[in-house]
C-alpha cells in the first residue's frame, strides 16, 4: 500500500468521518464502545479501500462497511438489551409516553430504535440520513422494492412500540 | 409519521456534537490492530501450527526417529507428514482466504455467504484433525503390538484384544480432549459468527 494511497484514504476518512460517528453512536452505549467500534471500522475501510473502485459513492460504500462491521465484524459485549422481553420493553415506553414534551419523545424514539434487531435499525439509519430507496438498497445489497417493503416493516415495527 | 419525522430532524441537529478526529489521529487509527473474528481464526490455526513445532524443537528427535524407524514406520511417517501438511497448509489458506473475502466490503447478502463459508472451513479443519488422530494412533498401535520388542514383554496369557480395547480407550480420550480443546477455542469463534448470522436471518430479513 502506497503512502499516496494511504494519504487519499485518511483525507477521505477525514471528510467523512461523521457517518462512521453516526452508525458508531446508533450500535454502541457508551463512549469505550464508540471509540472501539470507530477504530474497527476505519480498520476495515482501510483494509476494504485498494479494492474500492468508485463503482459506487465514496460515502455510500463508507455507509456499507460501516453498517456491516457493526453488524457482523464487530461484537465485543453482548447487548443483552437485544435480549430483552419485549412486554417488558413496551411496559417501559408506556410509562414514560405520557409526558409529551418533544424532548421527552426524542427519549422515547431513541429508545425504541435501540431495541431494534442491528438490520432493522441499519434500515432506519439510512431514512434518518436522507436516502431514497436507490442508495438504501445498494448500500444493504438489496433490490429496490425489497428495500422499500422493509423500511414500511421497520416503520410498523417502530410504531407499534411507541403507540402500543 | 411525525415522530419520525421530529426524529429525523434531530438527528440531523445532533449532528453538531459529533467528535472529530484530526488527520493525524485518523492516520494513527488506521495502523492498529483489528478485532474481527475472522482475523483470530485465522491467526489461530496459525498457532496451533505453529506451537507444536516450536515444541518438537526441545524434543529429543533422535530417539523419536529412531523409535519409529525401529517399529517399521519411517516409510509410513514420512508419507503421512507429508499428507498432513498439506492439508493443514491447504486449510491455513482457506483461512486466509477467507479473512481477506469476509472483509465488511460486501453487502450483507454476500457478508453471510462468506460467514456460512468460513464456518464449513473451521468445521472441516476440526473433522479433518479429529479424524487424523485415530487413523494415525490406530497404525502406532497395531505396528506396536505387533513388534518383536512388545510382544517379548508381555507377560505370556495376555490377550491381546484386551490390550486393543485399552488402545482403543486411549485412542476415545485423546479424541475427547482434542475435541473439546477445539469446542473452546474455535467453538467460541464459531458461535460468535453463528450469532451474527442469526441475526441477518432473523426479524424477517431472511431474504435478504
Amino acid at each position: 500500500m502506497t503512502k499516496e494511497l494511504e494519504h487519499n484514504f485518511v483525507t477521505d476518512l477525514e471528510k467523512h468521518q461523521n457517518i462512521v460517528h453516526k452508525v458508531c453512536r446508533l450500535y454502541t452505549y457508551d463512549q469505550d464502545a464508540h471509540n472501539d467500534l470507530f477504530q474497527e471500522i476505519s480498520i476495515q475501510l482501510w483494509r476494504a479501500y485498494p479494492k474500492f473502485r468508485g463503482e459506487a459513492k465514496f460515502s455510500t460504500w463508507m455507509y456499507r462497511v460501516a453498517i456491516n462491521t457493526a453488524i457482523t465484524l464487530y461484537r465485543k459485549s453482548k447487548r443483552t438489551i437485544q435480549t430483552q422481553d419485549f412486554d417488558t420493553v413496551l411496559y417501559k415506553v408506556e410509562s414514560t409516553a405520557y409526558d409529551d414534551t418533544e424532548e421527552e419523545q426524542l427519549k422515547i424514539m431513541y429508545k425504541a430504535i435501540k431495541l431494534l434487531s442491528d438490520i432493522d435499525k441499519a434500515l432506519i439509519f439510512l431514512y434518518l440520513e436522507d436516502k431514497n430507496y436507490k442508495e438504501i438498497a445498494e448500500t444493504m445489497g438489496i433490490s429496490e422494492v425489497n428495500a422499500r417493503v422493509k423500511m414500511n416493516r421497520v416503520k410498523s415495527k417502530l410504531q407499534k412500540i411507541l403507540n402500543p | 409519521m411525525d415522530q419520525l419525522e421530529l426524529l429525523k430532524k434531530d438527528w440531523k441537529k445532533q449532528e453538531a456534537d459529533l467528535p472529530t478526529l484530526s488527520y493525524d489521529e485518523l492516520s494513527k487509527l488506521i495502523h492498529k490492530k483489528s478485532s474481527s473474528i475472522v482475523k483470530w481464526i485465522f491467526i489461530l490455526s496459525l498457532l496451533e501450527f505453529v506451537i507444536p513445532h516450536v515444541i518438537y524443537l526441545f524434543m529429543d528427535n533422535d530417539k523419536v526417529n529412531a523409535e519409529v524407524d525401529n517399529l517399521g514406520l519411517h516409510n509410513f511417517n514420512l508419507i503421512a507428514s507429508i499428507l498432513f501438511y498439506s492439508v493443514v497448509l491447504v486449510f491455513i489458506y482457506l483461512f486466509y482466504k477467507n479473512y481477506r473475502t469476509i472483509s465488511a466490503n460486501s453487502n450483507p447478502k454476500v457478508l453471510m455467504q462468506n460467514i456460512i463459508k468460513t464456518r464449513k472451513t473451521v468445521k472441516y479443519y476440526i473433522w479433518f484433525m479429529l479424524t487424523m488422530i485415530p487413523i494415525i494412533s490406530i497404525i502406532i498401535f497395531y505396528r506396536a503390538f505387533n513388534s518383536p520388542d512388545f510382544l517379548e514383554q508381555i507377560p505370556e496369557g495376555t490377550n491381546i484384544v484386551s490390550i486393543w480395547v485399552l488402545a482403543i480407550i486411549l485412542i476415545l480420550i485423546l479424541v475427547g480432549i482434542f475435541w473439546l480443546f477445539y469446542r473452546l477455542i474455535y467453538g467460541i469463534l464459531l458461535n460468535r459468527l453463528k450469532e451474527n448470522y442469526n441475526e441477518l436471518v432473523s426479524n424477517g430479513n431472511g431474504n435478504l
